[in-house]
């Protein structure tokens, strides 16, 4: 977890089959309130262009993103 | 609804009524033929699950908009205004069909149920009630198009990080292992987001020694399951787009049917060849670019053909050709080819929130692999591998369900 960002919730989006991680990101970021912050932890590497991409086109804002061990974590933030 | 909406919705349904659309609405004498094609029907018999059922709605619009009795007489026979309550009946209709096109195979006129459900489709569109999340993983696809230079070095710092699990399969050493941006490059493979379709393809294609380049997208797409036909070709575009300026001369298409059908068929002609990557796995195994070791796999296996690679776009043989070559133990199903069952998760149905739906209507498939005693499960599709997954775990299958890429990558015989 991020020191510098407070978490309201956090998805394990670990090994689960395309198109799975985006769509449960963006089922994920409508449960939480806007201004609040999401933790998607996934193993995809497109994940790295896709999740910025749907983040443009749904309206959200991506924070951060991390990678190491095969882990990517992004921290989403609800815009709207 | 407004006359303004329904306008503009008739306007869409006339967009598609070319000759071949018109003949598919014109000719059905319901003679019930299909229904039992359906994977759906032959699962749960129930009339909506028929594909002369989900073809009812459109046709009785055609007859009441764009024929000469329903335009004189609306209040007479079968047809149907365009209103809410159609619409309703056009999305249980159209998004429980997985456009498989089983249907169309017993057709005795052989009509193209995919193709009216393609109306349908557009309706909704039109109508701004179909699916949300296939429309907005079909916008982020175009984004990412648009916008690549914002997401390429992170996707390139993501794919350095799969480097090592591919030298570990391939064991070789190279300065490229995912290569990336290689103009003249001889194929372009088009992968999926996750590390499994892109780690074994590239195990296999270093073995085979070959000139490859992986593209910066995403193989899959939404538009085809949408249905909505301009998103289609801009998602499918991005790939056409990075194929020409790398001067490739093959575009190979992962294990997604719905891509690999779009790409080759659907888009005209390209000044490159597009194949499965199961045609360019056998070929690897015909021309000995690569070695494998038979029945390394152990257990016996059976394969699923995935409607759209291989009852929509032909490749039936290459998957058997490789699989003969892992395994003295293939079990065909049956029936298979391009008359196999339907799994049920095509189509985008997979990513759609119906789980009981396709629990049901995959009771037919669930019972045809359970009558092959296999063990392994191969198929080379995303959506087929996770339906397969799903009613695995749902009707106690006890299969392993494995990608074709994967099996031929762990059964490589390497050079020291």
């Amino acid at each position: 977890m991020s020191d510098e960002i407070k978490v309201d919730k956090t998805m394990d989006l670990k090994g689960l089959p395309c198109p799975q991680p985006v769509i449960k990101v963006s089922k994920g970021i409508k449960e939480i309130q806007v201004g609040q912050v999401l933790e998607a932890v996934t193993t995809d590497p497109g994940a790295l262009a896709d999740f910025p991409a749907w983040a443009r086109t749904s309206g959200n804002e991506i924070l951060k993103t991390e990678q190491g061990s095969g882990l990517i974590t992004f921290w989403i933030k609800r815009v709207k | 609804m407004d006359r303004e909406k329904r306008e503009k919705l008739l306007g869409l349904f006339q967009s598609k009524l070319d000759r071949p659309m018109r003949y598919y609405l014109d000719v059905c004498t319901r003679c019930g033929l299909c229904k039992d094609a359906c994977f759906a029907y032959a699962s749960v018999p129930k009339p909506e699950y028929t594909p002369v059922w989900r073809a009812e709605v459109v046709r009785r619009i055609y007859k009441r908009y764009f024929k000469l009795s329903g335009r004189l007489f609306p209040f007479w026979g079968e047809s149907k205004e365009v209103d809410e309550e159609a619409l309703k009946q056009l999305n249980q209709a159209a998004y429980t069909c997985t456009g498989c096109r089983r249907c169309m195979m017993y057709c005795p006129f052989g009509i193209d149920t995919q193709a009216i459900q393609s109306i349908a489709k557009l309706l909704l569109i039109g109508n701004e009630s179909e699916p949300e999340i296939l429309s907005m993983l079909a916008d982020a696809s175009i984004e990412k198009g648009k916008s690549l230079d914002l997401y390429k070095d992170s996707f390139i710092q993501g794919i350095k990080h799969l480097e090592k699990e591919v030298v570990a399969k391939w064991k070789g050493e190279s300065d490229q292992v995912i290569p990336l941006e290689v103009v003249g490059a001889d194929l372009l493979y088009v992968a999926l987001a996750g590390a499994h379709s892109i780690i074994p393809a590239a195990s296999i294609m270093n073995a085979a020694k070959e000139n490859w380049t992986l593209s910066f997208f995403e193989a899959v797409n939404f538009g085809a399951f949408v249905g909505d036909p301009r998103k289609t070709q801009l998602i499918a575009k991005r790939i056409i787009d990075e194929a020409i300026r790398l001067k490739v001369k093959e575009v190979v298409i992962c294990e997604c049917g719905t891509a690999f059908r779009v790409m080759k068929h659907l888009v005209g002609r390209q000044p490159f060849e597009v194949s499965h990557i199961a045609e360019v796995m056998a070929r690897y195994l015909r021309e000995k670019r690569i070695r494998v070791e038979k029945d390394r796999i152990k257990g016996v296996m059976t394969y699923h053909d995935p409607c759209q690679s291989a009852r929509n776009s032909g490749v039936i043989e290459e998957p058997r050709y490789v699989l003969h070559q892992l395994t003295s133990h293939l079990v065909e199903m049956t029936p298979n080819r391009e008359y196999n069952l339907c799994c049920g998760g095509g189509g985008g149905l997979v990513a759609l929130e119906n789980e009981e739906f396709r629990q049901e209507t995959g009771r037919a498939k669930a019972d045809q692999i359970k009558g092959t005693g296999a063990t392994i499960l191969a198929t080379g599709c995303e959506n087929c591998h996770t339906q397969l997954g799903f009613l695995n775990e749902k009707y106690h299958l006890g299969v392993e369900v494995v990608f074709l890429t994967n099996i031929v990558a762990n059964s490589l015989v390497l050079e020291s």
